[in-house]
């Protein structure tokens, strides 16, 4: 759009309008909408958020956004008998479009059209950019400047073909033949089907790419994901047979591999783990329903069950595999065998990540108060830290609790104590004794061993009762317990030997019972 | 296992000097293993398809013939991207092919011109050109196929208008013939022996010339040697086997067939359910083999001797429509 629109519309001359009937045409728009309308302003008003609106240089807002005010006033003052509603109305509203409301924010526009064109032009010449351009020119314009210039004659050479001529009468084998006859053996990749879904180089047709880690290598290997790019327009299924063709051409030979139907696609972290939480793709879905990018091929029992990697049937069979490697080693268990080995370095990976500080949110189950207080548990090598989410709308206050901390070191025990449907509860026990800090407060989360418990001989252990999803829950637990087995504290050993005594001294009465 | 490895490197190591390009309808160019079928390297071409592609003398460089774009890409590096974008053919480029030093190259376009492009020069500064006769109206008539003749100085065409020109570089001279009226020329060849010349047009029918040239400085003459129907539709392609023995068409009738160049008696149909058009046809070195392109988006690769179909190439997702071929006689 051009400046002179711009003032144009600036100096609209109110007499412009006849109070009969005004023809809006709206410009850049595929149907040029009309309208009939006797309202001067609402027409003013209306141009001028067209031009607004409209111009994707950003001029005419520029320019115009400013004096709306000015305008109106300008506007009514001109008018014999102006409309008090129409004059008492937006005031609020610079911009005073009635479909058209103009955010406040001027630098936020949304991308135009031109934008995105003038951007996919910028992608273009940047590709471009690496590649060399020859125009055609005639020859008239070169025949001016004849230095360098290679004669036509030595250019065009003409090759006696006769010499060519005499044929060679023994039959002689290409690179091709030789290439056919030695692999005429050599089975066909029975997934090469599946590579017209293959979406690399595709310009004109939508994909999708993927990082695919696939669980049937060796776990060093496994941290290097295939990059695989697919139609968007396949189906789950097609992306595993894609997947297993570029697997198969990749590590030709080395993996005996199923048919895609064997296999499934789990959402997975970004470092490659593939997430139990959810079950497979399913295999029939078109891929571009999913918007996962990282995802893992595992390999199933039977075609196309979801099976998660954590379930105990599949755990077994990995360990029927394994025993039955001894006396055959077939491909297949062998393949069990890695994952089986896969199972146990994961074993070693959680507990060298149990150090590592980790925050949950759980909620803490209290005798006191009948409701649960969600807090956020965070656990590292050095401590436990409790800290209340504060909720805004919360009438009880809680902030006469802060946050709670205790060293690992005062940490004795940790187990799950119960459970029903999803939800397990389980208790961290530590020593109150221990050194001095924030332990020595009163505590208001925190029960102190009553007259329930077990433990009634040393009131100087207490301890938290959590509760949280089962596999949170599990999560926390093996990851004290697996912190307190590499630190064995003090506390840890006066607990243990507390509990021993505590059986010992039962053991003893049951004795005299008897007696 | 190692041996296998092995056994595939050796693979890989033959197919350096075997190269398989194929294009077409999907916008891409794929590069193929020819003994697995496997796709090796998918490259980018433009928004438009490709029309014919062609490997030059020195399997260095891919050459793509596109809607007003010539791309090269350069098959030694293995970018994906076109290297060098030879530009200026206001339509659809139908065909390229290289002089057998790679000097120059030649493409003809729709736009009734056929264009000498100098590889050599940084800036094509000798550029050479053909126009066509007027076709209707006051556009020139479309270059549908151009041959080079093997003594590299002639450049055979066949246009929409059923005209074939033959153009002589160095003095720029002309000969056009009519063989047919009211057909277009699809496919044009000349037998690597300089023998012969075929001709194939929409209507079915192949054309055969005797050619003959004395002394020099003389021009190739040629005389009518065979004319007969190939297929019942039209016939897209023609092209002539290393040993100049055999020539094959590809039609719209769904086949490829093979001829001999004796008498021209049906030898070979290569055919296969719902293959739909075959498009585009490529030789191996020893004549032994050959590759269709066809428009149920594979390429195949045929026995000549059997009439076998021996691999298949899976992966396009339109219609083939353009084949380049290189391998060497070992």
């Amino acid at each position: 759009m051009s400046f002179t629109h711009t003032e144009l519309s600036c100096n609209v001359n109110t007499n412009l309008f006849s109070k009969a009937a005004v023809v809006v045409n709206k410009q850049n728009h595929p149907e040029a909408k009309m309208a009939l309308y006797d309202n001067k302003y609402w027409l003013l008003s209306h141009i001028r958020n067209s031009f607004i609106s409209t111009d994707d240089t950003g001029m005419c807002e520029l320019v115009m956004v400013g004096e709306a005010k000015q305008v109106r006033e300008n506007f009514f003052s001109k008018e014999s008998f102006p409309d008090p509603d129409e004059s008492d109305e937006e005031d609020e509203d610079d911009a005073g479009s009635y479909d058209i409301q103009m955010d406040g924010d001027y630098t936020m526009r949304e991308r135009s059209m031109t934008a995105a064109r003038l951007e996919k032009l910028e992608y273009y010449s940047r590709k471009a950019a690496k590649m060399k351009h020859i125009k055609w020119e005639s020859r008239k314009n070169v025949q001016d400047e004849p230095d360098g210039v290679e004669p036509l004659d030595e250019l065009f050479v003409k090759k006696d073909t006769a010499k060519t001529q005499p044929e060679c009468k023994i039959q002689k084998k290409s690179a091709l033949s030789a290439l056919i006859e030695q692999s005429s053996n050599i089975p066909v990749n029975p997934y090469t089907g599946y590579a017209r879904f293959d979406g690399a180089g595709q310009i004109n047709l939508p994909t999708k790419k993927y990082r695919i880690y696939l669980t049937m290598l060796p776990e060093q290997q496994r941290n290097y994901p295939l990059n695989i790019c697919c139609v968007a327009a396949a189906k789950v299924l097609d992306l595993i047979g894609l997947i297993l063709l570029k697997f198969s051409t990749n590590y030709a030979g080395d993996y005996v591999l199923k048919p895609a139907p064997h296999y499934g696609l789990y959402i997975t972290e970004e470092d490659g783990e593939v997430d139990s939480d959810f079950p497979n793709l399913d295999p029939q879905e078109c891929v571009s329903k999913f918007g996962f990018t990282s995802l893992g091929l595992v390999e199933h029992e039977k075609p196309c069950q979801p099976i998660t990697v954590d379930s105990p049937v599949q755990v077994t069979s990995l360990l029927d595999g394994c025993k039955k490697r001894t006396t055959s080693s077939s491909r297949a268990e062998e393949t069990k065998q890695v994952q089986n080995d896969m199972m146990i370095m994961d074993g070693h990976n959680k507990a060298m990540e149990a150090p590592l500080y980790k925050s949950y949110t759980v909620f803490i189950v209290n005798k006191v108060w009948w409701w649960n207080i969600e807090v956020h548990l965070g656990i590292s090598s050095e401590k436990i830290e409790i800290d209340p989410i504060t909720q805004k709308n919360s009438k009880l206050k809680l902030g006469k609790q802060g946050p709670v901390s205790h060293p690992m070191d005062s940490i004795a025990w940790c187990e799950e104590t119960d459970g029903r449907g999803n939800k397990r509860t389980f208790r961290v026990v530590y020593s109150n004794s221990f050194g001095t800090g924030s332990t020595e407060r009163t505590n208001l989360y925190s029960n102190s061993f009553g007259l329930s418990s077990p433990l009634q001989s040393s009131p100087s252990f207490k301890h938290y009762d959590f509760e949280a999803e089962r596999n949170i829950a599990e999560e926390i637990v093996q990851k004290i317990n697996l912190i307190l087995e590499l630190r064995s504290g003090q506390s840890r050993r006066e607990y243990l030997a507390l509990k021993d005594k505590k059986h010992l001294s039962k053991r003893k009465q049951f004795k005299y019972l008897r007696s | 296992m190692a041996s296998r490895r092995e056994q595939l490197s050796t693979d890989l190591a033959n197919d350096d000097q075997i190269i398989l390009a194929s294009g077409g309808y999907d916008h891409t160019i794929r590069l193929w293993q020819t003994s697995s079928g496997i796709c090796q390297k998918t490259l980018q071409h433009s928004e438009f398809q490709v029309n014919a592609l062609e490997i030059t003398p020195d399997k260095k460089v891919l050459a793509s013939a596109s809607y007003q774009h010539i791309y090269m890409y350069d098959l030694i590096s293995g970018s994906a991207t076109p290297v060098v974008n030879y530009e200026g053919t206001s339509k659809n480029v139908t065909c390229v092919g290289f002089q057998e030093n790679g000097r120059w190259m030649y493409s003809g376009g729709e736009d009734g011109r056929a264009r000498i492009w100098d590889l050599r020069s940084k800036s094509n500064q000798c550029p050479k050109s053909f126009d066509t006769r007027h076709g209707t109206g006051t556009n020139l008539s479309p270059i549908n196929c151009a041959v080079l003749h093997p003594n590299q100085i002639e450049l055979f065409m066949g246009d929409q208008n059923g005209r074939i020109y033959r153009w002589d570089l160095r003095t720029d001279h002309n000969v056009q013939l009519i063989p047919e009226n009211d057909v277009m020329i699809l496919g044009i060849d000349i037998s690597p022996n300089s023998a012969q010349m075929a001709s194939v047009n929409n209507k079915g029918m192949a054309y055969i010339w005797n050619l003959s040239s004395s002394g020099s400085d003389a021009s190739t003459t040629l005389e009518p040697k065979n004319k007969f129907q190939a297929h019942s539709r039209a016939v897209l392609k023609c092209k002539y086997s290393p040993d100049s023995r055999m020539l094959i068409t590809t039609s719209a009738d769904q086949t490829a067939r093979i001829w001999d160049s004796q008498e021209y008696n049906l030898q070979r149909e290569l055919t296969q359910n719902n293959q739909r058009w075959v498009w585009d046809a490529a030789w191996s070195a020893d004549s032994q083999y050959v590759f269709t392109a066809s428009s149920d988006n594979f390429v195949k690769l045929w026995n000549v001797a059997t009439g076998d179909r021996e691999r298949e190439y899976p992966g396009h997702q339109k219609a083939v429509t353009a084949l380049a071929f290189k391998d060497a006689i070992i």
